[in-house]
């Protein structure tokens, strides 16, 4: 903690009380890890320099470590400040992630269930994967999503946390039924075991392992 | 003066943030201290108000930051983007355009009466 001692004082008692705010701080806030370490490490600059201005204008620094304490908040409120952003950096990089592995869960199934030759275009598609719908669906949302929290907020109406929570939500809803609607039509269609299908169905099963923990963590960060 | 509240700057935080990071890089706390001195201590926001509102601010592309290491501590510099920069522009003459409408109406005075 050297490198955090106020400049200035070589007592450690207002590096307690600044680090002891810090890691309540850290207990409080919700969200994903590299957002929360940078939000700290941004705050821990920041009271230190409260407390060092204070101590320029002649405070002891027990007082002014209280001080710069006092001026940042409770760590409940601090917290509860970024709560908003630290759910859309969560909304962002959970549907970053949806989008970035649904073809890799989904190219297994196209290859096992894919349309005969013969037939070609959407509804053919949808005959052989009924879950192409679904797709559509969580791919307008994730894009939607994404576009109201980012940089295109600038002119299309901005999403709150709330909402992209609720979107994020939704997304990993959708993949849900979706990869249970897959598995569920492979296993009463009486196909032959293929290795092909258990791949497939290996890559749904940790997709819906991985839509049930997001569900859980929009659903906690939303009702915290 | 008496301080203002953070809810009746609804609106107007972004524009003030852009304007006290439009001479140069601040950190947060600085960007805090500015609002402070440059308004005779009438905007002393809270943290909270205003690290998240830096934060959302970035997420838009309106200004962008870098971390250095400064007395060792890490911090972390916001500066304005060229779209920041824009952006600052427009608020500024939707401003004036609002500020004008409402001082006009606010500042009028009833006639004494004659009677």
């Amino acid at each position: 903690m050297a490198e955090h001692r106020i400049a200035g004082t070589t007592d450690t008692q207002p590096d307690a009380a600044l680090a002891a705010y810090l890691s309540e701080l850290t207990a409080r806030l919700r969200g994903p890890r590299r957002r929360r370490a940078a939000i700290l490490t941004e705050l821990r600059d920041g009271l230190g320099h409260a407390a060092e201005d204070r101590i320029a204008a002649g405070l002891p620094p027990e007082r002014a470590a209280a001080a710069a304490i006092a001026q940042f908040g409770t760590p409940q409120a601090v917290a509860e400040s970024f709560s908003g952003e630290l759910a859309i950096a969560y909304a962002r990089r959970t549907i970053a992630c949806f989008i970035a592995t649904g073809p890799l869960v989904g190219v297994w199934w196209l290859l096992l269930l894919h349309p005969s030759p013969w037939r070609t275009g959407l509804i053919a598609l949808v005959a052989a994967i009924p879950v192409v719908p679904l797709i559509l669906i969580a791919v307008a949302a994730a894009g939607a999503t994404l576009a109201t929290t980012g940089r295109l907020m600038r002119w299309l109406p901005e999403t709150n946390p709330r909402r992209a929570l609720t979107g994020t939500t939704a997304i990993a809803a959708l993949c849900l039924i979706g990869d249970l609607t897959m598995i569920t039509i492979y296993l009463l269609s009486g196909m032959p075991a293929r290795p092909l299908a258990a791949v497939a169905i290996a890559a749904s099963l940790t997709r819906i392992a991985s839509s049930i923990t997001t569900m859980r963590h929009a659903t906690g960060m939303r009702h915290p | 003066m008496l301080p203002m509240r953070p809810e009746l700057l609804k609106g107007h935080l972004d524009a003030l943030l852009l304007a006290v990071l439009e001479p140069g890089p601040q950190h947060g706390y600085a960007v805090i201290e500015a609002l402070r001195t440059g308004s005779d201590g009438a905007l002393d926001l809270p943290t909270g108000t205003v690290y998240p509102a830096l934060h959302r601010l970035e997420r838009a592309g309106l200004i962008a930051s870098d971390w250095h290491t400064v007395g060792g501590r890490r911090r972390r510099a916001y500066h304005l983007t060229p779209a920041g920069h824009a952006a600052l522009g427009e608020q500024r003459a939707v401003w004036d355009q609002f500020s004008t409408a409402v001082t006009a109406l606010l500042a009028r005075r009833p006639w004494p009466s004659t009677a």
